[in-house]
């Protein structure tokens, strides 16, 4: 999407990469610490000094953790020179990496967008940080880790237990009839069905920002997992659809989605959770006693 | 595994559908009539809730909304309310409640009906 | 290093501090209307309440009704009667965009956003029309 179109007044979103220029509400209306447990009280941390001869300066304020260190986590604010630095948050966090504090911590790969490490929390919304131009976040931009996650250090967050909700729905071809010679076919009209699905990094950005997943994430399984149940259950090659079904009973695990849709703002490779599940839903009508 | 009735999901995803479709006709008719009789003084009241029509459909009306009520504060219940005996009895509760309403509303309407 | 730190449970995990959410998650249409549908539906569940209060005012004769009625006519009364309208409608038409969802339509970032704009904006201008209709056929 061109800078134009990413640069938005309209009120009406197309894309998930869009980022309204106007906001009404930076954050819900809530004390600070909000229900948050003794260890998570996010304290003020220090602001680093501006190196010299920088010109074009940015403030940008990281959510910080030690593990090492008994403190409570904090928000430090660094100041990036943007004519040193590339154009994304990403280049951004390793500019302040190499050139300010070296144990600053994230997780980062492939820096275009593919392998989902970086996702994070910028400016209040999950995305990815090689792919969330520096343009488009506030005057101060803030850089938290995904959120309601167990962190590790600073921006990394223990994924244990997404990825245990991942295993759970067995995201593998499940076939009872015998291989055939060669592969199990399927139309292109068939192959279609999946589109759309096959596509997710597992960046974690829609399950990590689903309010009910915030309440009840031990139980619900979250967009993410959901959007891989039916790229499963809509594979035509797959012959265990009814087990599928069966394994997402319960009032919490499909059923905890109440069509917030917070996953589908947020996808940042542009995918629908919403409505994959609203599609999962469906079948399960058909399967119901 | 899984213990739980499928009713816990399906089940209860499809009856509060069911209950707000049937509700969409039953609201709107008693939100138009509520508007059309504003200023209408008691004994115009009595006599429009007399009206076999009137009586019936507030009857459904009653039904419909407290089964409503029920499944979705249901939902709410179970979203917010983690400890596991608490929420029970909340849910019991908050379904007696209902019940206990229906059955007030049903038998006053059908007391205004079948009175004088 | 901790050999347990990669369970759920672990006490690693316990110990570790967990990331803001609704603290610091930016509200978006998507979350506010759905919020505000859920918050309008519990408001409705009052308002039920307030039906059957004034069904047993009603048959409990005219001098019980007029204490309900004058509840209902004054200031207070009237607020809450506007606000419960502005509930009503909201949850109407928030309820009308669930069951279309349902039918697995309207599920692009377009529709989802022009829908939400489009429950917002009925929702008022039925919550104005209901309340001047109101108040023509009063005067």
């Amino acid at each position: 999407m061109s800078r134009q179109e990413r640069e938005t007044f309209v009120m009406i979103i197309r894309s998930p990469e869009q980022v309204p220029r106007f906001t009404m509400l930076k954050r819900f209306p809530l004390p600070r610490n909000f229900g948050v447990s003794r260890n998570s009280r996010i304290a003020r941390g220090r602001a680093w000094p501006v190196l010299a001869g920088a010109v074009r300066v940015k403030a940008f304020d990281v959510y910080r953790y030690d593990p090492d260190s008994p403190e409570n986590p904090r928000i430090d604010t660094y100041h990036v020179d943007l004519d040193d630095c590339g154009p994304m948050v990403l280049d951004a966090l390793i500019w302040i990496k190499n050139k300010i504090d070296p144990t600053l911590t994230f997780r980062r790969s492939c820096r275009e967008g593919i392998c989902g490490s970086c996702s994070m929390n910028i400016d209040g919304t999950n995305w990815l940080a090689c792919t969330r131009f520096i343009d488009d976040t506030d005057n101060t931009a803030m850089i938290y880790p995904l959120a309601n996650m167990p962190i590790i250090k600073d921006l990394v967050g223990d994924q244990t237990h997404l990825f245990a909700q991942y295993a759970a729905i067995k995201p593998w071809l499940r076939t009872n009839t015998p291989e055939p010679a060669r592969e199990r076919l399927q139309s292109p009209q068939q192959r279609s069905k999946i589109d759309g699905y096959y596509e997710c990094i597992l960046c974690f950005c829609c399950t990590s920002g689903c309010p009910s997943h915030w309440w009840n994430g031990d139980r619900f399984l979250g967009p993410a997992v959901l959007l891989q149940a039916w790229r499963w259950l809509a594979d035509s090659r797959d012959e265990a659809t009814a087990e599928r079904l069966d394994d997402m009973r319960g009032t919490f695990r499909l059923y905890g989605c109440h069509t917030i849709l917070n996953c589908t703002r947020t996808c940042p490779k542009g995918l629908n959770p919403g409505k994959a599940i609203a599609e999962t839903k469906r079948m399960m009508l058909e399967h119901r006693d | 595994m899984n213990h739980g009735s499928v009713r816990k999901g399906a089940g209860n995803w499809l009856l509060e559908r069911a209950t707000a479709i049937a509700l969409i006709p039953l609201t709107v008719w008693f939100v138009a009539a509520l508007i059309a009789h504003t200023g209408s003084d008691y004994a115009a009241l009595i006599a429009w809730l007399r009206k076999p029509f009137v009586a019936i459909s507030m009857v459904l009306l009653l039904i419909a909304l407290f089964w409503h009520t029920a499944l979705g504060l249901g939902v709410v219940i179970k979203d917010y309310v983690h400890a596991i005996n608490q929420r029970t009895v909340t849910l019991i509760a908050m379904r007696l409640v209902c019940f206990g309403l229906t059955a007030a509303g049903v038998v006053t309407v059908l007391g205004i009906l079948f009175s004088g | 290093m901790d050999q347990d730190s990669t369970t759920p449970y672990s006490p690693a995990n316990r110990l570790r501090p967990r990331s803001p959410n609704i603290q610091i998650y930016r509200p978006q249409l998507t979350s506010v209307l759905s919020i505000v549908n859920r918050i309008s539906g519990v408001l409705l569940s009052v308002c039920a309440l307030g039906l059957v209060i004034w069904l047993i005012a009603a048959a409990a004769g005219p001098q019980a009704y007029a204490v309900v009625r004058e509840g209902i006519a004054s200031w207070a009364g009237r607020a809450v009667l506007f606000v419960a309208t502005f509930a009503f409608f909201m949850h109407l038409c928030g309820s009308l965009r669930h069951l279309i969802w349902d039918t697995v339509h309207g599920f692009s970032l377009r529709a989802i956003y022009l829908s939400g704009w489009i429950v917002f904006a009925a929702s008022m201008v039925l919550t104005v029309a209901a309340w001047v209709t109101s108040a023509w056929i009063r005067r």
